[in-house]
């Protein structure tokens, strides 16, 4: 009758707070969050606490973060939003991956050179 | 001759009137079974009509007086009608029916309630394993939708559960000794309208755990508190929960609610359920059923904590799960406690304003639970000396500057509150990468002064000149080592010297 190891007592939605989608711009999950200086106030709940000291030493992204707090990403994002909304983190995009590069371009880039000679 | 005739006379006279008086004898006597015929017929009619009362009215009406206890029995039409013999047996009648009718009920209930137990533990390890699959894919897709697929997954889960409970099956896993608090955030997320139940910790021991076998069954009591709790309040209230600890070694939750309230009738069939009776019936938990109190009730009669009712000062009702000493137990120091654990209230000041001052009404909590102290008492504090928790809560608003997270030394030895509290502050060394800065950071003028780093931000901070003379310095301490080598070891080559000299 008990499927497998033992269930999870604390669910992760719980921080999510009752909401479907976090509020203020999505991050993704590799974007990276800076502290800002602004303390916290004194309601601030435990979890938040604790992403705030975890971004103390220097930035993370947002999947590190997750995996300290041993949340899923998709609860991370809830926290950071909501501090980032609270100017208590700054969320700065990921570097995008470099992309295919323009073939034409390299091609008359390696004639220019050539007619250089 | 005359003697013959005066004594015939006589003897006809006296034949006469034995005729008359044996004529008079027999009319009696007709008269007589006349009159007993009429009264074995009347009676017969009577009973005739207690039994046509029995079967139409009274029989039926015992049987429903069975399931609503308000219903009027009819007793006999006319009780000076029939002997006392027969009414003695037509009420036997009523019994014999009654508990004819109780044991039917009793049997088609424990089938009913067997049949269900079937069902709802396979239910129940169905949905169990769909949240272990949704709890993957948390981890691997990053969509919120599966969080709250997982929440109605979760809602699902304690309705099967509960209905389980009810049909006095095993709550269906087992738990290792877990935190209090983890056990009051896990029956919080079991909840609809869970955003609003607010969590006030005010724990002397951080660790206080529940031992494994009353874990899973506390998760389940408390969620169909706060189940109740959330269901008859307004959405736009909150549902505070306090959880404590009672002088006598023990614990208490304190879920109270701004809602509607019960009436009599209501509140004393719940008392009744939450005292734990030997037995619940299905049938007797209405339409649509009603299975809250009824679960606790279930888990309290087979655990041995108690719940108890009352009126609450928020307006609505205040239910209290009362935890005895020998259901707790501390936490060992390896496991660490999830971040979503509010820390205890004392160690961060004022930090849930949002907590019910629960030192408030300690004096009508103190007359129906004499086992329970007067909730001032529970915390006590050697820095606040006399401190209802109401008060506690809003004096170190201003003064008290983040003391660390340091547990009170309860009555209950803590094996290591120093390491257990390190634990807790230490980032888990599970090996993950810790990105750090190489210098930390060189805040702002307004650095708070709360930041760890403050003091050692000024020598980093150097002005030109401080930078200047370090320069002077080294290249001072360069040439006084060079030369006194010169000194020492003339021979050795002193083109070298001079060369690295006029550089």
């Amino acid at each position: 009758m008990t499927p497998g190891p033992g269930r999870r007592l604390i669910p992760a939605y719980l921080v999510t707070g009752g909401r479907s989608t976090p509020t203020g711009p999505a991050l993704d999950r590799l974007a990276v969050l800076v502290r800002t200086d602004a303390a916290l106030p004194r309601g601030t709940g435990s979890e938040q606490r604790r992403l705030c000291e975890l971004l103390e030493p220097g930035a993370l992204t947002v999947v590190e973060c997750a995996a300290h707090l041993d949340l899923p990403v998709s609860a991370t994002v809830f926290l950071a939003t909501d501090l980032v909304a609270a100017g208590h983190l700054h969320a700065r995009p990921p570097i995008p991956s470099a992309g295919e590069l323009d073939r034409s371009l390299v091609e008359r880039l390696l004639v220019g050179l050539r007619s250089l000679h | 001759m005359a003697l013959i005739a005066v004594t015939v006379a006589a003897w006809s006279t006296a034949r006469m009137y034995q005729a008359r008086r044996d004529a008079y004898g027999a009319s009696a006597r007709a008269e007589l079974i006349e009159r007993q015929a009429k009264a074995a017929e009347a009676r017969t009619t009577a009973l005739t009509e207690e039994i046509r009362q029995l079967a139409r009215k009274r029989i039926p009406a015992a049987a429903t007086a069975l399931s609503h206890r308000t219903a009027p029995v009819p007793g006999l039409r006319e009780a000076a009608g029939i002997e006392g013999d027969a009414a003695h047996l037509l009420t036997e009648a009523v019994q014999a029916v009654r508990t004819a009718v109780l044991e039917e009920r009793g049997r088609v209930d424990a089938a009913a309630r067997s049949a269900m137990r079937g069902t709802s533990a396979k239910i129940q390890s169905l949905l169990n394993q769909s949240q272990h699959l949704l709890q993957e894919l948390q981890h691997e897709y990053d969509d919120p939708r599966i969080l709250q697929l997982d929440f109605r997954n979760e809602l699902a889960l304690r309705r099967t559960q509960a209905t389980a409970v009810l049909c006095d099956a095993w709550p269906g896993l087992a738990r290792q000794n877990s935190s209090l608090v983890e056990v009051v955030l896990g029956a919080q997320s079991r909840v609809a309208g869970y955003e609003r139940i607010k969590v006030a910790n005010h724990l002397r021991q951080e660790r206080l755990a529940l031992v494994a076998r009353a874990a899973e069954p506390l998760a389940i009591a408390l969620a169909e508190l706060l189940a109740n709790a959330t269901a008859y309040s307004h959405p736009d209230t909150e549902v505070p929960v306090t959880v404590q600890q009672s002088a006598g070694r023990g614990a208490l939750i304190l879920v109270d609610d701004a809602g509607i309230g019960m009436d009599d009738d209501a509140l004393k069939r719940a008392r009744a359920l939450l005292a734990g009776p030997s037995e619940v019936l299905l049938t007797e938990l209405g339409d649509p059923p009603q299975t809250g109190f009824a679960v606790v009730g279930r888990l309290i009669a087979r655990y041995g904590f108690s719940c108890h009712i009352e009126a609450s000062p928020y307006g609505g009702m205040r239910t209290m799960l009362r935890i005895p000493a020998h259901l707790l137990t501390v936490m060992d120091d390896d496991r660490t406690l999830s971040v979503l654990a509010p820390k205890p209230v004392q160690a961060r000041g004022a930090g849930a304003a949002a907590g019910p001052a629960p030192g408030a009404p300690a004096a009508p909590l103190a007359s129906p639970a004499p086992a329970a102290p007067p909730l001032g008492t529970a915390l006590p504090t050697p820095s606040e000396p006399a401190g209802p928790a109401g008060s506690a809560a809003f004096v170190p608003a201003g003064p008290v500057p983040e003391p660390g997270p340091v547990p009170e030394p309860g009555p209950v030895p803590e094996p290591g509150p120093g390491p257990a509290s390190a634990a807790e502050e230490a980032p888990p060394a599970a090996g993950l990468p810790t990105r750090r800065r190489r210098s930390p950071r060189t805040a702002s003028p307004e650095a708070s002064t709360a930041r760890q780093q403050a003091p050692e931000e000024p020598p980093l901070l150097r002005t030109p000149e401080q930078a200047g003379a370090a320069w002077a310095a080294l290249q001072e301490g360069t040439l006084s080592g060079r030369r006194a080598p010169e000194r020492s070891a003339p021979p050795a080559s002193p083109s070298d010297d001079q060369g690295d000299d006029e550089t």
